[in-house]
């Protein structure tokens, strides 16, 4: 498995229905991220990305991290036409579903090209974002928490005893952070800015000394991000020793550079870890052109360009 | 879409756009608002931060040097050289 650096594989996996989920016109989760980001891993300098479509995932699968009743409520929310609302930012229409199902199987796909070893690592184009989703409440544009199940089937299928999440948009995960409080067989590591949606993320949330949050105050930047990764979430992460490592993307006042700074660090604990192993997943990121930037960021440093 | 949104940014006096600004701020920093309405408020913040910029800048511009006589009267103005 081990790579010479330029041979390093990264697979990126693209979501061919992300238009059929409708929010309402002027919502900042809309089918033109998706696009902004394809548009910037078009180029010849993107040449190297495996690239692969997402195939349907199994919704059930949902019932891995979410409560019982909660698939049939997203369903009975559904309107036969139109767009139906779930709370003031959440939006559900008829195709909704599928795209959350393709969602899924991206990120499951992605995280079995991983863990066979077919690619060194792989990053997901994919909406709607998973993070705000809770176990008995989807929100914050979230209908299912797609890193979290993917994290559990990791577990389930493909036998990883310990997966680590590290979450760097610019908003808290507190669905994610939810799911897995009381799992010390799952890490999950947050920066966001704070306060801010959703209110969630105080450092003093530790779970079972398994979540570490990171408060980044308004225009802190890249150093101060910087600083808190090297001295207290990349510690951390090491010490929790993952066997595979995800990682979701969006914003604060970073720059490209950035997103690339965190991931290469994230790579290096990989690296030492993990044999590699990290599946990336589109998250949040509502300005086009810094979502653009901060993907090929990401990705050019995935692919070791 | 954040241009042509915020528009009407582009007509509000430095005091009316500095106080919208700073309501913003407040409330992206309660943390209260949903997010798609902390999304969009933001955005208009940028804008109106990015309104507030232009006219400090044109004000500078027009900062002039009074000159004053020997009585240390004002008698005119000049252009700054701020060298």
């Amino acid at each position: 498995m081990e790579h010479a650096e330029s041979q390093v594989t990264t697979l990126l996996v693209s979501q061919p229905n992300f238009a059929d989920h409708h929010t309402p016109q002027g919502h900042p989760e809309r089918a033109d991220r998706i696009r902004a980001v394809e548009d910037a891993l078009a180029g010849p300098d993107y040449a190297a990305l495996k690239r692969s479509n997402a195939p349907f995932g199994d919704i059930m699968l949902a019932e891995l991290v979410h409560d019982g009743t909660y698939l049939a409520r997203l369903r009975d929310a559904r309107p036969a036409e139109g767009i139906g609302q779930l709370d003031a930012d959440t939006f559900i229409s008829d195709g909704s579903m599928g795209v959350a199902a393709t969602g899924l199987g991206g990120a499951l796909a992605g995280l079995e090209a991983v863990l066979l070893g077919e690619v060194d690592n792989a990053f997901c184009a994919i909406r709607p974002p998973g993070h705000h989703a809770e176990i008995a409440l989807p929100m914050g544009f979230c209908l299912i928490n797609t890193i979290a199940i993917a994290a559990r089937e990791a577990q389930r299928k493909y036998g990883a005893e310990r997966v680590a999440i590290v979450d760097f948009d610019v908003h808290h995960g507190n669905g994610t952070q939810d799911i897995f409080k009381d799992d010390p067989s799952v890490f999950y590591a947050s920066s966001h800015q704070m306060p801010l949606y959703p209110g969630t993320g105080s450092p003093a949330e530790t779970g079972v000394g398994n979540i570490v949050n990171v408060a980044l105050p308004a225009h802190s930047g890249g150093e101060a991000m910087r600083e808190a990764y090297d001295d207290i979430i990349l510690p951390a992460l090491d010490n929790f020793a993952p066997d595979h490592i995800r990682d979701p993307l969006a914003q604060l006042e970073w720059v490209d550079g950035d997103f690339g700074w965190v991931t290469a660090k994230l790579m290096e604990v990989a690296h030492r870890r993990c044999g590699n192993r990290i599946v990336s997943l589109l998250e949040g990121g509502y300005d086009l052109k810094g979502l653009a930037g901060g993907v090929r960021s990401h990705v050019s440093t995935l692919l070791d360009l | 879409m954040a241009d042509t949104a915020h528009d009407d940014v582009k007509t509000l006096s430095f005091e009316a756009a500095l106080e919208q600004l700073e309501q913003i701020v407040a409330k992206l920093e309660s943390g209260k608002a949903p997010l798609a309405e902390s999304i969009a408020i933001y955005e208009r913040g940028e804008a109106l931060k990015a309104h507030c910029e232009a006219l400090l800048k044109t004000a500078e511009a027009r900062i002039e040097k009074i000159t004053l006589n020997r009585e240390g009267k004002a008698v005119g103005t000049e252009p700054l050289d701020a060298g």
